[in-house]
């Protein structure tokens, strides 16, 4: 059986889906378990989307006006 | 079986045939227009990809000149192998390689004091192993579906900002830009397993950080 420290060093493993079907289920079974760790799964989860909100940028418009002035003076039209 | 590995013209990575991310059907049509030269279409695909690469940019460099000028060194680097692209992965992914490819050598050049590892916040477990501190409140659930929250925001920048940097990049080179596993490894020359396991310490510190800031007081 699985201790909470096994349970998250193989949270990544677990998520990318690359464990055993035992090892799978021995994890599957500490979650049933123990409310800590299956809360713990669920924002570990959550945390990678949320950072991809949360880091988001937009390019300022006089940053695209530069790179379309900067791509235009290199591209040249085929004659 | 793994896929037959291809090398990327443009990017000098090699990479599997398949992307891992779907093409639009627009970016596909542009594609084929900008390889028949027609400039507009090329326009067209940098209008819809840019806002994603000067993000990545600024994300690794955390300079706005430096993001600016990767931008345009990335799609000028695209433009310039437009023919050899043959449409294995989506532009949307092939222009992010040549970016984040780009930033990393910036980043190769201007290496700054890092935080320790050990700097590194994660879960305290007692001496059997068990969770110290139980999580207080289960933010995870429909997270997806929530508006983020302005100040939250601004604490998941400071703390990845606090990341030391082979964490920060493979966080944001994994989590945020969608780079694979592989793809990484080729632009950092790290092995898989070392990507891993400091994508999943970076993962830890920064669900620390959310978890810090939904606790009272």
């Amino acid at each position: 059986m699985y201790t909470c420290k096994d349970s998250i060093n193989l949270l990544l493993e677990y998520l990318d889906g690359e464990m055993t079907p035992e090892e799978a289920r021995h994890l599957k079974e500490h979650f049933a378990g123990c409310r800590p760790c299956e809360e713990f799964l669920s924002t570990y989860r959550a945390t990678s989307g949320m950072c991809k909100r949360a880091l988001a940028q937009r390019i300022p418009q006089e940053v695209s006006a530069k790179l379309t002035e900067f791509l235009r003076s290199k591209i040249k039209p085929a004659s | 079986m793994k896929p037959a590995l291809t090398r990327d013209a443009a990017t000098g990575w090699v990479r599997p045939p398949m992307s891992d991310q779907v093409d639009t059907g627009d970016d596909r049509r542009l594609l084929a227009r900008a390889q028949d030269g027609e400039i507009a279409a090329f326009e067209a695909l940098v209008e819809a990809h840019q806002d994603k690469v000067y993000g990545l940019a600024l994300r690794m460099t955390r300079s706005e000149a430096d993001a600016a000028e990767i931008t345009q060194d990335t799609f000028l680097s695209a433009y310039q192998h437009l023919k050899d692209f043959r449409g294995e992965a989506a532009f949307g992914s092939w222009v992010h390689r040549i970016a984040a490819n780009h930033a990393l050598m910036r980043l190769r050049h201007r290496r700054v004091a890092q935080a320790a590892e050990s700097e590194l916040q994660g879960p305290e477990f007692t001496e059997r192993g068990t969770l110290a501190d139980y999580p207080l409140s289960d933010w995870g659930q429909n997270a997806e579906e929530k508006a983020l929250d302005a100040e939250l925001g601004v604490a998941i920048q400071q703390a990845t900002d606090r990341l030391p940097e082979g964490y920060r990049e493979v966080f944001l080179l994994k989590d945020v830009d969608g780079l694979s596993y592989e793809q990484i490894s080729e632009a950092t020359g790290d092995s898989i397993p070392a990507i891993k396991s400091r994508l999943h310490r970076a993962r830890l510190a920064l669900r620390e950080a959310i978890e810090q800031f939904y606790q009272p007081g």
